[in-house]
């Protein structure tokens, strides 16, 4: 059987300026999704575009080439990762005028 | 267990957990808060944010020039961590401050006496940035604060912490002690930092309560007499030596037994254990717990390879 985990990165924190998410071990797994759920968002034109990026040693970061579609609305939102070392973040871009996101950010992993 | 396993540790006569982080999490997760606020499952109130201790992973774990380290069973390890920020030590916790694993199960036995923790572990600090003093600008032992073991545990009537933790670090300043739990706030207003009115109750989670003061003391913590002792830390923050520890309680007096730590036991003197009164609906709770918690803003390490949780 194979292994699954999920685990979260943020939960109900609100976001206004751009972030990375907690590095995250993934040696074990083949795959990767990452939620983004949106359960508050407020401001003019407001937008998040997250990144992938990966690591070899959790401290050093390079761009793995994932980008999301611009996430504009509540809701679930998701980014698919399938090739990838010992480390995943997400490095996320928030634009708009006085932007606010309420996010809920969980890493499922199986392998 | 195989006759191999059997000799790494010591069990009491039955084996309730015996988890090797090599095939999976087994059960053990990060401490969240409780969701059960209206309107959308919102965090119950607290004075201190817990949403920010991270995610416990299966870790290899792996450093920038060694690469992979494994474990002491296979390759992975339980990894319980910090995020990179840190309050002074007499302050309450940051958020993100510390990590916490907890699996959670209950008595299946009513004839129990002794309750023991085992497991083999091992503690570093992230290699991030050479910014020490002295002769190794680079090596970050004095970043732990300070790591533990024990369970949060309801039987019988009665709610209770029991652990000890390895008091590190305080503000920098190497400390290489075992301490107990045991609380000595005056009350709950002062075991929650004089917070009027919160939910807290004295003696209960006394990793995030329970004042602590510059000096190294925590309301929360007792000193364990005579248990200075100095574990390994490596030549290098990318090189980690697994330890073997065992803590022994008494559930019938509720008491300290013995705690072992390598090859030094430490007598814990039928220390009382301090019950409070129990919480609805969790009686025969019994929760093991590791926790862990960085001295500044630099992420550290907790790793478990294998715990044995044994009671008779």
């Amino acid at each position: 059987m194979k292994l699954f985990n999920a685990a979260h990165l943020e939960v109900k924190k609100d976001f206004s300026t751009d972030f990375q998410t907690n590095p995250y071990e993934v040696g074990w797994a083949d795959e990767c999704i990452f939620f983004i759920a949106v359960e508050g968002l407020s401001g003019g034109n407001a937008a998040l575009v997250a990144a992938v990026e990966i690591s070899h040693d959790g401290v050093n970061w390079v761009g793995e080439g994932t980008v999301s579609e611009p996430v504009d609305k509540l809701g679930l939102h998701f980014i698919r990762v399938k090739h990838f070392g010992n480390w995943l973040l997400l490095n996320c871009s928030i634009t708009g005028e006085q932007p606010v996101f309420r996010l809920n950010i969980q890493i499922a992993l199986k392998g | 267990m195989s006759s191999i396993l059997l000799s790494r540790f010591q069990p009491l006569s039955k084996v309730l957990v015996h988890d090797v982080f090599n095939t999976g999490f087994n059960g053990w997760m990060e401490i969240m808060p409780n969701f059960c606020e209206a309107p959308d499952f919102e965090e119950s109130p607290s004075i201190v944010v817990k949403h920010q201790w991270p995610p416990v992973m299966l870790s290899t774990p792996t450093f920038r020039y060694p690469g992979s380290h494994g474990s002491l069973s296979g390759q992975y390890s339980l990894k319980v961590s910090t995020r990179p920020v840190a309050n002074s030590y007499n302050q309450p916790p940051a958020p993100g401050s510390m990590g916490h694993a907890i699996k959670r199960l209950s008595f299946h036995h009513l004839k129990r006496k002794y309750l023991q923790f085992e497991m083999w572990f091992a503690f570093t600090a992230e290699q991030d940035k050479v910014d020490g003093a002295g002769a190794l600008p680079g090596l970050h032992e004095s970043s732990i604060r300070a790591f533990g073991a024990g369970w949060d545990l309801q039987e019988r009537g009665n709610r209770y912490f029991a652990g000890v933790r390895y008091l590190n670090a305080v503000d920098g300043a190497l400390q290489k002690k075992w301490q107990l739990i045991y609380p000595s706030s005056k009350d709950d207003k002062d075991w929650a930092y004089g917070t009027d009115g919160d939910w807290c109750i004295k003696g209960v989670d006394p990793f995030w309560f329970g004042r602590r003061y510059a000096d190294g003391r925590h309301d929360g913590y007792k000193d364990i007499q005579n248990a200075q002792q100095a574990l390994c830390y490596n030549e290098t923050d990318c090189k980690i030596n697994w330890q073997y520890f065992r803590l022994l309680i008494d559930t019938e007096n509720r008491q300290y037994v013995e705690m072992q730590c390598q090859d030094k036991i430490f007598d814990l003197e039928k220390h009382p254990i301090f019950c409070v009164a129990p919480y609805d609906r969790i009686d025969g709770l019994m929760n093991p717990l590791v926790w862990v918690e960085t001295d500044t803003n630099r992420r550290v390490f907790l790793f478990i390879d294998s715990v044995v949780i044994s009671q008779e």
